[in-house]
């Protein structure tokens, strides 16, 4: 009776994406339990308690890779902030060793930070929103582990882009600086590559949890809920209003002469990455 | 008792039946029924996602050890575990305090 509980239990297991050395420790605790207590009913359903299993674990799981994902997102905004400070005069774009390389790299340190940095608050907001919970429904964590990737994704490849453009440019910037950048973005990909570890383990976990998907209103719901506007069920007009803030705000910091073509940049910028990336990351339905 | 009214509470009641020594999942269960009086029944399985979580989440511990020819995975309490039952137990005493003045 209890071996055919077993086989039953362990394809369950497999079936939610538990497998290796969880499945077999849990196989074990299983037997043991049952040597005491032979009731396989009072122990549950094989189909329950794995997938109890996937959802338990796959909710903390996806939580801590939230937080994870941004402490080492800070890490790396902090070595960026660093190294934009550092720097007086930029050199002439055409100087590079290989111009389009150069340029693929310039694009990215610009546009890749700010995906990051979008992706990273969000994927924080949901694991703060999230935090208590022991069984989130499957779609919450989707979206919770798309946040998570896009942001480790784009900060690695902030990290990558900085290393680029200073071999690409060495010849137009300080040497200590061209070190500088080398050293920083190298060490900053380790934490990344750490969060995005953690976070491949907990991907194959497969939960079961039915629910409803909760979306950028129910994250930001302590921010938003003071804003005096109805944003709630309307995601463009908070794309709206986050572009406005955002192209605003480069406006102020660029000054007579590059603030109006900043804030329109940023602006569209903003309304593209939402368009592209807003409902693979829940931001609209 | 239902095991949905358990629900909110299991984390606290797993932490609370490890204050005082290790033990395994199927001695843990034992303890919360017999602390409860029979009235925390619960569907067994359930208990071991629980602990699996806790341990993931840093609040307890685990290892393998044998005895009587078995091997057993037997559960402690962390430094983290300690904190958060110490915060627990502060939380539910000011909750059923309110409650008892509010409901007597």
């Amino acid at each position: 009776m209890n071996e055919r509980y077993l086989r039953e239990l362990s394809a369950e297991l497999g079936a939610v994406g538990i497998r290796g050395a969880r499945r077999r420790r849990i196989l074990a605790e299983t037997a043991d339990h049952l040597l005491e207590s032979a009731d396989t009913e009072r122990f549950g359903e094989p189909a329950v308690i794995a997938a109890r299993f996937a959802d338990e674990l796959a909710t903390g799981g996806a939580v801590r890779s939230g937080f994870r994902s941004f402490a080492a997102l800070a890490l790396a905004g902090a070595a960026y902030a660093v190294l934009f400070a550092l720097i007086s005069t930029w050199p002439d774009i055409t100087s590079a060793r290989v111009l389009p390389l150069a340029l693929v790299a310039a694009v990215a340190m610009v546009l890749a930070p700010q995906v990051a940095f979008a992706a990273g608050l969000l994927a924080l907001a949901r694991a703060w929103r999230l935090r208590s919970t022991t069984a989130a429904p499957a779609v919450e964590i989707s979206i919770l582990r798309r946040r998570a990737a896009v942001a480790l994704a784009a900060g690695s490849a902030s990290m990558v882009a900085i290393g680029v453009y200073a071999y690409a440019y060495s010849g137009g910037l300080p040497g200590w600086w061209r070190d500088l950048a080398f050293a920083l973005s190298g060490a900053c990909l380790v934490p990344l590559a750490a969060a995005a570890v953690g976070l491949a383990r907990t991907i194959g976990l497969r939960p079961q949890s039915v629910g409803p998907t909760g979306d950028v209103f129910d994250d930001l719901a302590p921010l938003l809920d003071r804003v005096p506007l109805q944003l709630r069920g309307h995601p463009w007009r908070l794309c709206l209003l986050v572009a406005a803030a955002v192209a605003v705000a480069a406006l102020l910091a660029g000054g007579v002469d590059e603030g109006p073509r900043n804030a329109v940049a940023e602006f569209l910028a903003v309304w593209s990455g939402f368009a592209v990336f807003g409902r693979f990351l829940g931001l609209r339905t | 008792m239902r095991a949905e009214t358990l629900k909110g509470h299991l984390d606290f009641l797993l932490l609370a039946t490890l204050a005082d020594e290790p033990a395994h999942g199927y001695r843990i269960i034992e303890e919360l029924k017999r602390r409860s009086a029979g009235a925390f029944d619960l569907p067994e399985g359930t208990v071991y996602p629980a602990l699996h979580r806790l341990e993931q989440g840093g609040l307890l511990a685990s290892s393998w050890a044998s005895g009587s020819g078995r091997r057993r995975r037997v559960y402690r309490l962390t430094a983290s575990g300690r904190r958060a039952l110490g915060n627990a137990r502060r939380e539910w005493r000011g909750f059923t305090t309110a409650v008892e003045a509010v409901v007597t």
